[in-house]
């Protein structure tokens, strides 16, 4: 750079002014905010103590000097014994919470060893096609103790809610001991790459059946976490993301109703995976925003009485889609102010991206930073010494009534289409999706928002990886492949065969039949994830294999 | 006035990460390339299908599940079986840029990482399709 050159430069950017006045989601700010801003807002209507309805500053009163957020980091690769050394590295780092994550083979209900599965058996998730794998990854591990998180959202949340009672009954344990959180959020996978192996009706009954089982059975388990992460992962704005995840939440709690539950019974047990993505003020006061929000849905519009049920729990996931492969070490500064806002938000559990998402799946290294990032914000930043430290801020308030306001607005839309699984089926939200993508790639190509080192401060692109790249052991798929083969060859045949028919037969009684008990007995004799879903399709008149390529096993056929 | 240019989009395996895909599908077609999206979860047998049925100059595939290296490998062998082998593929996705050297190995004309920007990916996937024309 030449002297004029540098003066230039220096003196242009010495005068820069702050560009962009509206938020992330195109919301637009005043220079600041002042009492006129707030003057309709009431304290105790609209506000309140932190711990009192409708819950604006969190959803406790000492928050968390009462408890900290639970630090958890979504964990899942290779075999049931990869993910068990994983977790138990986890815990020696200081994580509070356990969070498994299947494969891609999970997510479609396939097993290990289906020909299409076998590539991918162990790679974006842990392989689990049956008990032996549960048995694995939870080896050692006092399932009665723990709280354990599974990130699956589709029909394999009824298949893992089957695997684990399995487990508690073999180890001899109480399943009303089980604590921990299923997604099951099975309308999520319609418009997120795997609605294939999920159709609306099959996925909101199985649904259904979990939030009814757990109910019943299992009163210390979220029986689901509304998934509006993926959703804001796919594009969607603030207001999106709560309007559209409370869509899914409204569903899900009209069916529970509909098929006999008490709102009361089942909603204190219910939670939701939120995103919080780089614009900071703007998702402290969606996470405000949407606890106001769902505390007056539960208590108006489903006379819910118990205040549990009206509380907006939420874990947090850091956005993904907000980190770079371009100079990724600037993922971790983002993913700690992230994890920062949700904490400012009250969040109930975090998980921390590693900086090395956009390139592949995470290090231990990677995940250890991640690890880090939570117990620096934890330990020594002081934030979690006062409950909603920004409410009252002019600005933050306002924004939270403009968000609120805005997904308010949406969520009618969603209502007048007669909800969220009509939206779903009529494509409507697919094209909302669609629509925020293109949008999202135009702000980056015009300059509208700035990504550090994609359309900005841009260097040479790495030549290596900073802190290296996670590698699958060669031949892993084939390997766990084996072992299912192996399995097949050697359980008790005749009872597979014997609880696949009356899990048919259980799946034919119709809508409100509850799959669990069934889905237990099958799971308890290793019976397959593929075989047991299989059958369940079968009897809902799908294919028994959701990629079409493999029949049933021919003593099931008829 | 040449034709313009027959792109073939496609995720292959069981990964359902199709947001970057998309965008670039909707690049593409803003360049005035005809491109056919064949969807996710596609083997590569579909894949070598659709490159004869549409007459396509190049093929994109789309990989943000760790399993680009085996899937690459899939497709190319499939089309070198059915004779397609001068259909340059390109691949796009989450890849580490150490795996670049074994993916053109493999046969892959180009990678696109994340942060590629619409002038890169529209002209590698041009470049492509016109080295292919020459060859």
């Amino acid at each position: 750079m030449g002297d004029s050159d540098l003066s230039r430069a220096l003196e242009q950017a010495y005068f820069e002014a702050a560009e962009r006045n509206e938020t992330w989601s195109g919301l637009p700010c005043r220079e600041f905010y002042g009492p006129e801003h707030v003057a309709g807002l009431d304290y105790g209507t609209a506000l309140a103590d932190p711990g009192a309805y409708p819950y604006t500053r969190g959803v406790h009163a000492n928050m968390y000097r009462g408890r900290l957020w639970t630090r958890r980091e979504v964990c899942g690769f290779g075999s049931g014994r990869d993910t068990n050394e994983r977790m138990r590295f986890q815990v020696a780092n200081g994580v509070s919470g356990l969070s498994v994550i299947d494969d891609n083979n999970g997510s479609l209900c396939i097993d290990a060893d289906h020909p299409l599965g076998i590539p991918e058996a162990g790679i974006q998730g842990v392989s689990v096609s049956s008990l032996a794998d549960f048995e694995a990854i939870f080896e050692g591990i006092p399932i009665d103790r723990v709280s354990v998180a599974f990130d699956i959202s589709g029909l394999d949340s009824i298949a893992w809610m089957a695997l684990y009672v399995a487990l508690a009954e073999r180890r001899g344990i109480d399943v009303a001991a089980l604590r921990g959180t299923v997604q099951n959020d099975t309308l999520h996978f319609q418009y997120c790459g795997y609605g294939d192996s999920c159709p609306v009706d099959l996925g909101l009954k199985a649904s259904v059946d979990i939030i009814e089982f757990c109910t019943r059975r299992m009163p210390r388990w979220y029986t689901g976490n509304v998934n509006m992460y993926d959703l804001r992962e796919q594009g969607l704005d603030a207001p999106q993301e709560v309007a559209f995840g409370f869509g899914n939440a409204i569903e899900y709690t009209e069916r529970a109703i509909a098929r006999g539950l008490g709102v009361d019974e089942f909603a204190p047990r219910r939670g939701f995976y939120c995103s919080c993505h780089i614009d900071f003020f703007e998702e402290i006061a969606k996470l405000r925003a949407a606890r106001r929000m769902w505390a007056r849905i539960m208590r108006e519009r489903f006379q819910a009485a118990e205040p549990r049920s009206w509380q907006f729990r939420f874990g947090v996931h850091t956005a993904g889609v907000s980190l770079t492969a371009p100079q990724p070490l600037n993922n971790a500064i983002r993913v700690a102010y992230e994890a920062l806002a949700a904490v400012l938000g009250g969040a109930q559990s975090i998980h921390c991206c590693s900086y090395d998402e956009p390139i592949g799946l995470p290090t231990e290294a990677s995940q250890q930073l991640a690890i880090r990032t939570q117990q620096v914000l934890a330990y020594e930043t002081g934030v979690t010494r006062v409950a909603d430290p920004l409410g009252g801020s002019y600005y933050l308030e306002a924004l939270t009534e403009r968000i609120e306001a805005e997904a308010t607005r949406i969520l009618a839309a969603i209502g007048a289409q007669g909800g969220m699984a009509a939206a779903v089926r009529s494509g409507w939200v697919q094209r909302e999706i669609d629509a925020a993508i293109a949008r999202r790639q135009q702000e980056i190509e015009r300059n509208e928002k700035v990504v550090v080192g994609v359309n900005a401060f841009r260097q040479p692109r790495e030549t290596e990886t900073p802190g290296g790249v996670h590698r699958p052991p060669s031949g892993q798929g084939e390997r766990l492949a084996e072992a299912v083969r192996r399995l097949r060859a050697t359980r008790d045949a005749g009872a597979v065969r014997r609880a696949l028919r009356a899990l048919r037969e259980c799946a034919g009684l119709g809508e409100k039949e509850n799959l669990l008990p069934a889905l237990i007995e099958a799971a308890g004799v290793y019976a397959t994830v593929g075989e047991m879903l299989g059958v369940v399709r079968q009897a809902y008149g799908l294919p028994y294999d959701p990629l079409g390529t493999i029949e049933a096993p021919r003593d099931l056929a008829a | 006035m040449s034709r313009p240019r027959r792109v073939l989009l496609a995720k292959v395996g069981l990964d359902g990460h199709d947001r970057g895909v998309k965008v670039v599908a909707a690049m593409l077609r803003d360049a005035g390339m005809h491109v056919v999206y064949l969807g996710i979860h596609r083997t590569s047998e579909a894949i070598a299908r659709a490159a004869v049925q549409e007459g396509v100059d190049v093929i994109g595939l789309s990989s943000l599940g760790g399993t680009h290296l085996v899937h690459a490998h899939e497709v190319i062998e499939r089309m070198r079986e059915e004779r397609l082998d001068d259909v340059p593929v390109v691949l796009g996705g989450t890849v580490p840029v150490e795996d670049i050297p074994a993916l053109e190995a493999l046969g892959v004309r180009a990678v696109l990482r994340p942060g590629a920007s619409r002038d890169e990916i529209v002209a590698t996937i041009s470049l492509a399709a016109e080295a292919a024309r020459r060859d």
